[in-house]
């Protein structure tokens, strides 16, 4: 269901290589990139939700804007399709509510897309800090920061599609890794967040948070639009864990080819990625689950939290002091 | 230039080197300890004495190289005595001692120096000018990470005598940061020694909020094991981005069979270079005696860097955000 999010046009790609899956065709609100897709990717572009959901379908990945995304996930539920939601799933906390109800009274699966989990170094990283590796473990302090987005999709940097800029877009990858690596909850949230980049959008664009979280530790997070848009590649995704017997540090896009070239580019040089793509196990996880009929590994729940940590990084900024999470 | 040691540590040797490197012998040395006194004397061709005040008598500088809560009565001495002063950072423990400091010598007509090394540090410098320069447009997000592991000498980890890690070693880029930054008006702390305070080790993040509407990250540690000492810095402005990490930097890499290698007892970055950054900077201490010319890093300077050190720690122990229109 639609094109805005960019991570569509890697998963067309991806479900195309899966033997025992269809793709059927999408959907797009926007028609000349609905028309632009459908031609670049050979496949049904539908004018709209409601028609594509028409095509008998097991499931849906949702693509939409963050705002749409509501809208998208309780048709789709309302079809009765499994789906796949792009992340933050939501802008506001009454929307994600609304699509865990439609998706419960539907008896449909629910999987937010946080393909970190199953990137493979993140994964070793969570079982050496399961195991004990690092002992009593202080502190964590990761880096998502990026170019700004908007050359991709412009609705990134738009308050109204996107809800928020940075700090919605980039912090709540490393939560999830935060919440699901240590096995805790975000107790409190304090962020710094301010427009120093961009003066000509109406979101934010850098953001330095820190967490407390339940287990004891502490958690920083750089979200920032910090790298240019000339930056060898779209930017980093890095924690570093601290405990008493050390740290360990992971750099899950470190797997590249450096690629410099004669011909003028707005990426020279060009980190040529060739690692695993996590997007692939992602999906294989999420018609696993289908097959299986059981609940996915990465939940709304996990969706849901995720989001609140955003927005409550914008009431701190707001006050300049802590927010603790209420105990819901 | 006669010129007296107070302090035969670490930061001892690295200025008495420098000393020597700026042409200087040392007119004589005194340490807490007579025999410590005795052997770098030996070592350095100079004389040990018993105490300040006998020190003082051959000198027209004396060189601070004593754990910090000694700083302000040793200069209070050294003043009254009419000798100008080059002290190691921090400048003192509390404001208090500082301003104290800078009184006593202002009054007794004598310079006072601290020895804020970092800004000594030719990548340092080099990438303040690029800011200054304009070339990077306006500071957006600053990353300063600075992280060794804990000091084997008893009085670092006494914080009464030292303030502990956020004030010993993360002054180096509190200093630096509002030399690139301005003027702060929030600083919130984290760190593993506030939830664990018998632990030796320490770690850190210290977030600072800028008038201007940048924001700074900083990382400290006392948590790596022995030998590991890691800095590296991130400006990103709206026009442009530096980036340096020690990883990347060093000239030398060493593949040999390891032997029993002897670690110093403190960390210290170490860049090869054919005068080293302490160097640099007795010479400028030195120079701007002579010369009567100002010098870079004011005491003020050190002063504002102790203030931003101490509300982190009192960010710690009150878990809030300390605004600095209203606090000391």
């Amino acid at each position: 269901m639609s094109f805005a999010h960019l991570h569509a046009e890697g998963y067309i790609g991806l479900l195309r290589s899966m033997p025992d899956i269809e793709v059927v065709g999408f959907s797009d609100l926007d028609h000349a990139r609905g028309m632009a897709m459908s031609q670049q990717y050979s496949s049904i572009r539908f004018p709209s939700h409601e028609t594509l959901l028409e095509q008998n379908l097991d499931a849906v990945i949702v693509c939409t804007e963050n705002a749409t995304r509501r809208e998208a996930v309780e048709l789709a539920a309302r079809a009765g399709c499994h789906i796949l939601c792009e992340k933050p799933i939501a802008v506001t906390l009454s929307d994600a509510l609304a699509m865990r109800d439609a998706v419960a009274s539907a008896g449909v699966n629910f999987m937010t897309a946080f393909p970190m989990r199953f990137d493979p170094s993140i994964q070793i990283i969570r079982e050496l800090v399961q195991a004990g590796d690092l002992g009593r473990v202080y502190g964590v302090n990761g880096i998502n920061h990026s170019e700004i987005p908007r050359a991709h999709r412009a609705w990134f940097a738009s308050r109204e599609l996107a809800g928020g800029g940075a700090v919605m877009d980039h912090t709540v990858h490393l939560t999830d890794l935060y919440r699901w690596i240590f096995d805790t909850e975000i107790l409190e949230v304090y962020a710094e967040v301010s427009n120093p980049f961009y003066p000509d959008v109406d979101v934010d664009t850098a953001g330095i948070v820190t967490f407390k979280l339940e287990n004891g530790m502490f958690a920083g997070i750089d979200c920032s639009w910090s790298r240019p848009t000339t930056y060898p590649r779209w930017g980093h995704l890095k924690l570093e864990i601290v405990g008493e017997r050390g740290s360990l540090e992971v750099d899950a896009f470190a797997q590249h080819l450096t690629l410099t070239s004669t011909k003028p580019s707005s990426r020279n040089p060009n980190w040529h990625g060739w690692g695993s793509d996590p997007n692939k196990a992602m999906l294989t996880e999420f018609f696993a689950s289908i097959e299986e009929a059981r609940e996915p590994s990465v939940t709304w729940k996990d969706g849901f939290e995720a989001l609140r940590v955003a927005l409550t990084c914008y009431e701190s900024a707001g006050i300049g002091q802590p927010v603790r999470l209420e105990n819901l | 230039m006669r010129v007296g040691m107070v302090g035969t540590g670490s930061m001892g040797l690295a200025h008495a080197n420098a000393w020597l490197e700026a042409g200087v012998r040392l007119s004589g040395v005194i340490s807490g300890h007579l025999e410590h006194a005795q052997a770098f004397a030996q070592q350095h061709h100079t004389q040990a004495f018993q105490s300040l005040q006998d020190l003082l008598e051959v000198v027209d500088v004396l060189d601070i190289c004593a754990p910090t809560h000694l700083h302000r009565e040793m200069t209070e001495v050294a003043a009254l005595a009419g000798k100008h002063i080059i002290c190691e950072k921090p400048i003192a423990l509390s404001v208090q001692d500082a301003r104290a400091m800078i009184e006593v010598c202002s009054s007794h007509k004598v310079r006072l120096f601290i020895a804020q090394v970092v800004r000594f540090f030719p990548q340092y410098r080099a990438a303040q000018e690029i800011l200054k320069s304009g070339q990077l447009g306006n500071l957006g997000v600053l990353r300063l990470k600075r992280a060794g592991y804990p000091p084997s000498p008893t009085w670092f980890l006494d914080e009464t005598k030292s303030g502990g890690m956020v004030m010993d070693l993360m002054i180096h880029d509190f200093d630096y940061a509002l030399w690139l930054g301005g003027q702060v008006s929030r600083v919130y702390a984290t760190s593993a020694r506030a939830f664990h305070p018998s632990s030796n080790r320490d770690y850190a993040l210290v977030t600072l909020g800028f008038e201007s509407g940048a924001m700074a990250q900083i990382e400290g540690g006392w948590a790596y094991p022995k030998g590991t000492f890691r800095t590296s810095l991130d400006i990103a402005g709206s026009q442009g981005l530096i980036e340096w990490h020690s990883d990347s930097s060093s000239t030398i890499k060493n593949f040999l069979e390891p032997q029993d290698t002897d670690v110093g007892a403190v960390g210290i970055p170490s860049s090869v270079l054919t005068e080293d950054p302490y160097t640099t900077q007795i010479k400028h201490f030195k120079h701007a005696l002579e010369n009567e010319t100002p010098f870079d890093v004011t005491p003020q300077d050190a002063l504002a860097a102790l203030e931003i050190a101490l509300a982190a720690r009192e960010s710690l122990q009150s878990g809030r955000a300390v605004h600095l229109a209203g606090f000391r």
